[in-house]
């Protein structure tokens, strides 16, 4: 029997603007750097660095549905929801109304995958010495050059984490019936009655400063770790 | 409580060696792997030279520009610009067993590339007086221009990089 249930808001939307971003971005990384636009890649490292230190900002001050000690969870619960995983009951009834136990591994996995990429970009030489990561005067030719290899390499990781991440969304929609797409592009989400825990949502001052922070860090690193 | 804490901790362990694990080996093989002879000679030349070119591009764009460090890379790149003229000889280009990038058309296209290639040396020769007069912004300008060279040799006569 299903509940009564409700609609509503669980992603704020700098969470669901930074998702978003985040694509295109990811997008764009790939497409500038297969087509040797490396000048364009950078601006498209550099506004991605920007998002990642703003999520991770945002994962301990931000929305409680953004935050990892609310989402991220210890195997036994990653287990028990891994054993109703098969059922094609929708989840909210026994998750929080934000990530589940397993997504929240995929979430941290695709941040880690992210944050090791576009660090290793910072770094990387292209293999003429020319074209190269805002931090590469740092290393040696040989340190960047292995940079670049691994920023390469890399990023075929980070596709079958993706890849897993559209297929479980796919998942859901298909086998649960729950559309976590939408959810993720108007924020709502069906919640039964009885479970309306409703979201606490963080502050635009809290938002203004974490605009602030990823501008900083971007903007030290564009200027090759120079502070003055 | 700090029970939970800990089995947390080691679940982030576990998925960080998850992916650190295949990373590693990735890491061990390097690319190195480059061939004898001639391919080789051409191989390390090359990379002395982006070697020097990374030096160059360093030095003329921090704050405090090292002139003596400059100057040699400069004499690196004039140096290699000179000895391309005699790593392309007939037969070493790409073939079974060998790894290089090297096009087809060095061999098919000769006037072609003998251009290029004086284009490149010609750029070399202005960047290294130009290292020589200790001028750094003269250099960064330079540094750009033959930089182009590179590019417009590489655009005709290197092959893109493969998929590994």
């Amino acid at each position: 029997m299903s509940t009564p249930a409700n609609h509503v808001q669980i992603w704020d939307s700098a969470t669901r603007l930074v998702h978003w971003l985040m694509v295109v971005l990811v997008a764009t990384s790939w497409w500038t750097a297969e087509n040797g636009e490396l000048e364009y890649h950078r601006y498209s490292g550099y506004a991605l660095l920007g998002l990642l230190v703003f999520r991770l900002y945002w994962g301990f001050a931000g929305s409680s549905t953004a935050r990892f000690a609310e989402f991220v969870r210890g195997p036994r619960a990653i287990w028990a929801y891994l054993k109703q995983l098969p059922s094609r009951v929708s989840d909210h009834s026994i998750s929080t109304p934000g990530h589940n136990p397993l997504g929240a591994l995929s979430v941290l996995a695709l941040l880690a995958l992210m944050i090791g990429q576009v660090t290793l970009g910072l770094f990387a030489v292209d293999v003429d010495g020319i074209e190269s990561g805002p931090l590469s005067h740092m290393v040696s030719f040989e340190t960047g050059r292995a940079c670049a290899e691994l920023h390469e390499t890399l990023f075929d990781v980070l596709l079958v984490f993706i890849g897993l991440h559209i297929a479980a969304v796919l998942f859901y929609l298909i086998y649960k019936r729950d559309n976590l797409i939408a959810a993720m592009i108007h924020g709502r989400r069906r919640v039964p009655h009885d479970r309306s825990t409703a979201p606490s949502f963080a502050s635009l001052p809290r938002f203004v400063i974490g605009v602030a922070l990823a501008g900083v860090v971007v903007w030290i690193v564009a200027r090759g770790g120079n502070i003055l | 409580m700090s029970n939970r804490f800990r089995s947390k901790t080691a679940l982030l362990l576990i998925s960080g060696l998850a992916v650190a694990a295949p990373l590693s080996m990735l890491v061990a093989q390097d690319d190195h792997a480059h061939g004898e002879g001639i391919y080789k000679v051409r191989h390390d030349g090359y990379h002395k030279l982006g070697d020097a070119f990374k030096t160059l591009r360093d030095e003329t764009g921090g704050r405090s520009p090292n002139v003596a460090a400059i100057k040699e890379a400069a004499q690196v790149v004039s140096d290699t610009s000179v000895h391309q003229y005699d790593w392309f000889p007939a037969g070493s280009g790409p073939k079974a067993g060998v790894k290089t990038r090297a096009k087809a058309e060095i061999w098919s296209k000769p006037e072609d590339f003998a251009a290029a290639q004086k284009l490149f040396a010609d750029q070399a020769k202005k960047l290294h007086a130009a290292a020589n007069s200790g001028d750094v912004a003269a250099v960064k300008a330079q540094f750009g221009e033959t930089g182009k060279a590179c590019k417009n040799c590489h655009d005709n006569f290197r092959a893109p990089e493969d998929k590994k």
